[in-house]
């Protein structure tokens, strides 16, 4: 059963996106929509229930294991989410002449290419695979991207593809020579597979898987956002369509740090855990450190959440840095925090965007006064991306404290804390205006429609609820998905 | 043929491989540099004949094929096509001084070097210099990305640094298995489709050079 879903998964989301191609009526492609994430979300439901009690899960180069099966349940969740979001985001984009009528159904069919790439990119056990699925989803998303066609849309999607693909080229070139220390001990055969890998990982020759982490992580660090390899994010978070940008930030840029995950632990079993953790550790503290007077001097509401992410996925990295199981426990669940939160606050924008009809934050004011709920749900979403108690993010920012703190990092520490409440400041001070005083002129007048707002409900109490307690069984999966990179 | 002839042979390929990638960083016009690219992605694919015959490993004479149809030949043949169809008056537009660029190649080149060789015993086990020519090649084709203002440029130094790649993983490891050869060069042909794309696109709508636009920041 279990091996089953394994190669039906990535199938559904590439069957989708062929489907969606043969019909244009509005209502028909976003039924298709909603639907295939449905299935896709209970079937991975149905597949974490199977690892829970059978163990990890191969079939060729696919394989599933806890750590997998964190950054699968995200992105179920997201796309799900995103699905139910697009309806009425949708309509209101056609009815104002955001998107072409005529182009919807390419929209759709590159949105489940999207995420069948990123499906197979989490699934894959062979490093060569996981290579070709993130350049896949590199690929997608830049269509998406400049799916507006507007000259700043196509400026920001080449800007992203060739950042990008020149950055995960150095990441195949880390992929290589980890393959040969590998070949070097086991032969050809299987040398690719991350699994096998890990099982002969102590014996492998620490100054190449070395030289090979470090380009990794250069590689996928572009990709996952790290500065200051993060050019291509702001524009890219801020030209392309909502859903895109909620699903980049929620997910894509996660799935690049699953990935350096992975070579972490080999190049931890191979040369000790403290080189990888160490440069982790840089990487991390440039990013926070470099995303900061950007939040603060922003004027544009989505290149704001962009240089946020960039903050968040430091945070990660800094946790993996901090390593060690309170460290890698808390980055794996700031992935899943970080994902709802910033999907929920892109969304909240998106409305607030197409109420105003401008992204400039002078322009969006008196949000709460037209449309109470969306404020009060991207007030929300601000107060969880601040770090404020009693937030999902909250949680996953002290455990990751608590794990530096337990290895006595206190420089690493110090400039951490002092970037948070910077950035607490800041990002309080733009949210604040937008949300209370006086609406200006531009404000749109109309009734706030069900569809965007269901799906943003269904994220912001996985936030609520996150942040009060973590589910017994998820709790459970997260342990064990540590345990996996820990051993 | 005996493993010292294989090794001379590649060290020789790998000199070449060099020269081409200077051809490319000092090339004056994007017509010559797209030659030199196609010039070395022949070189790979000489590469990996002459490993195959080596090894006896069968998958490499597939990958030297393939490169050479697709990199060696159908991919400078798109550039070349766009080249006359934009009917680009501006040439390469280096972001800093061609001599500039070459000195700091020159830089590169030593440390990819002086990298390998920190490596000592490792890099005995592995075919000749393919490992330093292997790094600086994928290097210096990020190097001609960076410098360079134009989008075919651009495209020309992503396809150099694969080539980087592609070098090392063919004498490093007698190649990565077959299916994910053949998966990356599908993802090279999809990303380069796209970007020309984006190039035809952004020169009907503004006559712009898509690198060269510059309104976000930030």
């Amino acid at each position: 059963m279990a091996r089953t879903l394994l190669w039906v998964l990535p199938l559904i989301p590439t069957i989708t996106a062929l489907l969606m191609l043969t019909t244009r009526a509005r209502r028909i492609l976003s039924a298709i929509d909603v639907g295939s994430s449905a299935v896709l979300f209970a079937l991975t439901l149905v597949l974490a229930r199977e690892v829970a009690t059978g163990g990890p899960q191969a079939l060729g180069v696919l394989r599933v294991d806890d750590l997998g099966l964190v950054f699968l349940l995200l992105l179920v969740v997201l796309t799900l989410a995103v699905s139910i979001y697009t309806v009425g985001w949708l309509r209101q984009a056609v009815e104002v002449g955001n998107m072409k009528a005529e182009h919807l159904r390419s929209y759709f069919a590159l949105m489940h290419a999207f995420v069948a790439t990123i499906v197979v990119t989490v699934l894959a056990d062979n490093l060569g695979v996981l290579w070709i699925a993130m350049e896949g989803t590199t690929i997608t998303s830049a269509v998406l991207i400049g799916y507006h066609g507007h000259q700043h849309g196509l400026e920001a999607a080449w800007k992203y593809i060739i950042v990008t693909t020149i950055g995960i080229s150095f990441g195949l070139f880390g992929t290589v020579l980890v393959y040969a220390a590998a070949t070097g001990v086991m032969g050809g055969a299987g040398a690719m597979n991350w699994s096998a890998i890990m099982k002969i990982a102590p014996m492998l020759d620490p100054g190449i898987v070395r030289i090979g982490f470090v380009f990794v992580m250069v590689g996928y660090g572009t990709k996952a956002g790290l500065a200051p390899m993060h050019l291509w994010l702001p524009d890219a978070h801020s030209q392309a369509p909502t859903p895109v940008s909620a699903l980049l930030s929620g997910i894509l840029i996660k799935c690049a740090l699953l990935a350096i995950i992975r070579f972490q632990a080999i190049a931890a079993a191979a040369c000790g855990p403290a080189f990888p953790a160490e440069v982790l550790l840089v990487f991390g503290l440039i990013s926070i450190v470099v995303a900061t007077p950007f939040i603060l001097v922003q004027q544009d509401i989505k290149r704001l959440l962009g240089y946020s992410s960039i903050e968040h996925v430091g945070i990660i990295a800094l946790g993996l840095g901090f390593s060690g199981s309170v460290g890698t426990y808390g980055a794996l669940l700031h992935v899943v925090n970080h994902g709802v939160t910033k999907a929920l606050a892109f969304f909240a924008a998106g409305t607030a965007i197409a109420r105003y009809g401008s992204r400039d934050i002078h322009v969006i004011r008196g949000l709460f006064a037209v449309a109470p709920i969306g404020a009060t749900l991207l007030m929300l979403a601000a107060l969880s991306l601040a770090a404020v108690a009693p937030f999902s993010i909250f949680v996953s920012e002290l455990t990751v404290l608590r794990a530096g703190i337990g290895r006595g990092h206190w420089v690493a520490i110090a400039i951490f804390l002092v970037m948070v409440v910077v950035i607490f400041a800041g990002l309080l001070h733009h949210v604040g205006a937008m949300v209370f005083g006086e609406p200006t002129a531009a404000a749109g007048r109309q009734a706030e429609a069900w569809s965007p707002l269901f799906g943003m409900l269904m994220l912001a109490a996985m936030i609520v609820l996150f942040g009060l307690t973590i589910p017994a069984s998820f709790g459970g999966l997260l342990q064990r998905a540590t345990e996996v990179v820990v051993g | 043929m005996n493993p010292e002839t294989v090794q001379t042979i590649i060290d020789d390929l790998g000199a070449l491989l060099l020269f081409t990638m200077i051809l490319i960083i000092a090339a004056r016009q994007i017509s010559h540099a797209i030659h030199a690219v196609a010039a070395q992605s022949l070189l790979i694919a000489i590469a990996g004949a002459v490993l195959a015959t080596a090894t006896g490993n069968e998958d490499l004479w597939v990958i030297a094929g393939v490169t050479l149809a697709i990199k060696a030949i159908v991919l400078p043949w798109v550039l070349h096509w766009v080249v006359r169809r934009l009917n680009v008056r501006r040439e390469i537009e280096p972001v800093i001084a061609i001599s500039a660029t070459l000195a700091l190649a020159v830089a590169v080149v030593v440390m990819a070097f002086h990298l390998s060789a920190s490596l000592g015993p490792v890099r005995q086990a592995i075919t000749g210099n393919a490992l330093p020519v292997g790094i600086a090649l994928t290097l210096l084709g990020v190097l001609v990305m960076a410098t360079r203002m134009t989008a075919l440029t651009q495209m020309v130094g992503l396809f150099a640094s694969e080539n980087g790649i592609f070098f090392t993983a063919m004498a490093v490891t007698q190649g990565m298995p077959l299916i994910i050869e053949i998966g990356v060069i599908l993802d090279v042909i999809l990303a380069a489709l796209v970007m020309t794309i984006m190039v035809l696109r952004v020169r009907s709508t503004v006559d712009a050079d898509i690198a060269d636009l510059d309104r976000l920041r930030g």
